[in-house]
C-alpha cells in the first residue's frame, strides 16, 4: 500500500517534472524567437537610420558645395565688377596721361629755348610714371594697352621704359643694337621692361647701377637687366616665376593695400604678346638678372626708317648750292654762298634791310678774321644740295 | 557684363621722352651755348662716337666738318633748343665738341665820357 502510494507519488512527480520541462523549453523557444524578431527589427531600424544619416550627410555635402560655389561666384562677380570699374577709370587715366604727354611734348618744343624747359622735363617725367601705373592697372583689368603704330629700335624701347621709372638715371644701356621691335610689340615690351627696371631700382641700393644689355640667342633677342640688389631667395624666385609665366594671375582683391602688380602685369603681357620673362638668374653684381626673351616674330633686324630727319645729313654734300632761295621746304632759312652767315652776324639782316646789307655784312664778316674763316670753311665743306629740294 | 566696343588708344607722343635724351641733366647756365655760339667736333671725336646716344651722335655728325651755330644744330636735329644745349654741354664735358662763344656785343660806353669827348672836340675844332 505504502509502496503503491510512493510509486504514484514518484509517477506524479515525474509527470510534473516532464510537464515543467516541456513548458520551460517551449517558453525558451518562444523567447528565442521573440529575441530574433526584436533583433531583426532593430537591425532594420538601424539600417534605416544609417540610410537617413547618409542621405543627410549627402545633403549637407551638397549644401556645403553650393555654399562654396556661391561664395566663389560672389567673389568672381565682385572681382569682375571691380575690374570693370577699374578698367573704365584706368582707360580714362591712360588716355589722359597719353594726352598730357603729347601736350607736354608740344609745350617743350614751343618753349624749347626758355629756361622753363627744365621744369617741363620734370613734369613730363612725373607724368610718364603716372602713365605707366595707369597702363599697369589697365592690363590687370584686361583693358587694351595704348598702341604705337611705328616700329622702333629696341634701344629706344628700353629708353622709353627708362623714362617711366623714378630713378631713371641709374639705368645704363650698355650698347646699341641694329634690332627693331615691330610696332605691335613696342608698347607691351616697353611696359614690361619698365616694370622690371622699377623692380630692379626698388630692390637695390640707391645709386647702384642698373645695366641693360642686348643679346641675340639663336632666334631670340634678349634684353638683359642686371641690378646690384640683394637678390631673391628660392621661395621668392618660385613665386616670381609663377607670376611671370602668366598662368596664375592673382585677384585684384588679393593684391593688398600696397599692391605690387609688377610681376602679374608682366606675366599677363608676356602671355598675351608671346614673349617670356625670367628673373631667376643672378647678375654679376650678385643681384637679380632679369631677361626678356623676344621670339623672332616680335622683332626684325634692320633699323627702322627715321622719317623725321632725312634732311639732316643734307648740310654737307656737294659744293654748288642754289643762290637765292629764301627757305627750304621745311621752313629752314636757306643760306646762299654769298649770304652773311647767320651764326656770325646775327643782327645784321634785321638791322638794315637795304640792299647794302650784304656788303656791310661781308665787311663785318671779313673783319672777324679767323672766326669767319673757320665758319666759312666749315660751311663750304658742308654745303648742301638737299637742304630741302626746291620742288618739294 | 558687356564690353562696349571702344577704339584702341593710340599713343602719339614720342617714344623716347626728352628728359631721357638729356639723361635728366639740368640746363646749362644761360650765358653758355647761346643760339649764336658756334660748335664743332673735337678732333678724333668720331672714334668714340659709339658711346654716344643716337641724338648726340647726330649732333656730332652735323658739326664734324666745321662750325655750326647752336640754333642751326637745333633746327637740323628737330630738337628743342634747350635739349640741344644740354646735349652740347654734355658733349663738351666728354670732350667730343668744342664751343666758341659769339663775339660779345660792344660794351656800352658811359654817356658822360662820350659827352666829355664831344665837348673836347667842340672846344678844339670849334664846331
Amino acid at each position: 500500500m505504502f509502496r503503491d502510494a510512493l510509486v504514484w507519488c514518484l509517477g506524479a512527480v515525474a509527470v510534473i517534472a516532464v510537464a515543467a520541462a516541456l513548458a520551460l523549453s517551449r517558453r525558451n523557444k518562444a523567447i528565442a524567437a521573440k529575441k530574433r524578431l526584436a533583433e531583426a527589427e532593430l537591425t532594420r531600424q538601424l539600417s534605416a537610420a544609417d540610410g537617413q544619416l547618409a542621405a543627410l550627410s549627402a545633403e549637407l555635402q551638397r549644401h556645403r558645395a553650393e555654399h562654396d560655389q556661391t561664395i566663389a561666384d560672389a567673389e568672381e562677380a565682385a572681382e569682375e565688377s571691380t575690374k570693370a570699374v577699374l578698367k573704365g577709370s584706368a582707360r580714362f587715366l591712360q588716355s589722359l596721361a597719353a594726352e598730357q604727354l603729347a601736350l607736354l611734348e608740344e609745350i617743350q618744343r614751343k618753349y624749347g629755348g626758355h629756361s622753363v624747359l627744365g621744369d617741363l622735363l620734370e613734369v613730363s617725367h612725373a607724368n610718364a610714371q603716372m602713365a605707366r601705373k595707369a597702363q599697369g592697372i589697365a592690363v590687370m583689368c584686361g583693358a587694351p594697352l595704348g598702341r604705337r603704330n611705328r616700329p622702333a629700335s629696341v634701344y629706344d624701347v628700353v629708353r622709353s621704359a627708362q623714362g617711366q621709372i623714378r630713378n631713371f638715371r641709374r639705368v645704363e644701356i650698355m650698347q646699341q643694337t641694329g634690332f627693331a621691335l615691330k610696332a605691335s610689340a613696342v608698347s607691351p615690351v616697353a611696359l614690361a621692361v619698365a616694370e622690371l627696371l622699377d623692380n630692379a631700382a626698388s630692390f637695390s641700393q640707391q645709386g647702384s647701377p642698373i645695366e641693360v644689355n642686348f643679346q641675340r640667342v639663336q632666334k631670340n633677342l634678349c634684353i638683359v637687366i642686371d641690378d646690384a640688389g640683394v637678390g631673391m631667395n628660392d621661395e621668392d624666385r618660385q613665386k616670381a616665376s609663377t607670376l611671370l609665366s602668366g598662368d596664375f594671375s592673382p585677384r585684384l582683391s588679393h593684391l593688398g593695400n600696397q599692391p605690387k602688380f609688377g610681376f602679374p602685369v608682366i606675366g599677363l603681357l608676356a602671355r598675351q604678346y608671346g614673349f617670356r620673362v625670367d628673373v631667376t638668374g643672378v647678375s654679376r653684381y650678385g643681384g637679380v638678372r632679369a631677361v626678356v626673351l623676344l621670339p623672332e616674330e616680335l622683332w626684325t633686324e634692320e633699323e627702322p626708317a627715321v622719317p623725321e630727319e632725312p634732311q639732316v645729313s643734307g648740310i654737307r654734300g656737294s659744293v654748288g648750292r642754289p643762290e637765292v632761295v629764301a627757305r627750304t621746304a621745311h621752313g629752314l632759312p636757306r643760306r646762299g654762298a654769298r649770304q652773311v652767315p647767320i651764326a656770325s652776324v646775327p643782327d645784321q639782316a634785321g638791322a638794315s634791310p637795304a640792299p647794302a646789307s650784304e656788303d656791310a655784312g661781308r665787311a663785318v664778316g671779313r673783319s672777324l678774321g679767323a672766326f669767319q674763316r673757320g665758319t666759312l670753311s666749315g660751311r663750304n665743306l658742308a654745303s648742301a644740295p638737299s637742304e630741302g629740294s626746291d620742288d618739294a | 557684363m558687356i564690353d562696349e566696343p571702344h577704339e584702341e588708344l593710340e599713343l602719339t607722343s614720342a617714344l623716347v621722352p626728352l628728359f631721357v635724351i638729356t639723361n635728366g641733366r639740368a640746363l646749362p647756365p644761360d650765358n653758355t651755348y647761346e643760339r649764336t655760339t658756334l660748335v664743332s667736333a673735337q678732333e678724333g671725336a668720331a672714334a668714340s662716337a659709339r658711346t654716344l646716344s643716337p641724338e648726340a651722335r647726330r649732333v656730332l655728325e652735323l658739326v664734324t666738318e666745321g662750325f655750326l651755330s647752336v640754333a642751326e644744330v637745333a633746327a637740323h636735329t628737330h630738337l628743342p633748343l634747350g635739349i640741344v644745349r644740354i646735349l652740347l654741354a654734355q658733349m663738351e664735358e666728354s670732350g667730343h665738341i668744342i664751343a666758341r662763344k659769339p663775339v660779345p656785343p660792344a660794351e656800352r660806353v658811359d654817356r658822360e665820357v662820350l659827352n666829355a669827348v664831344l665837348d673836347g672836340l667842340k672846344a678844339r675844332f670849334g664846331a
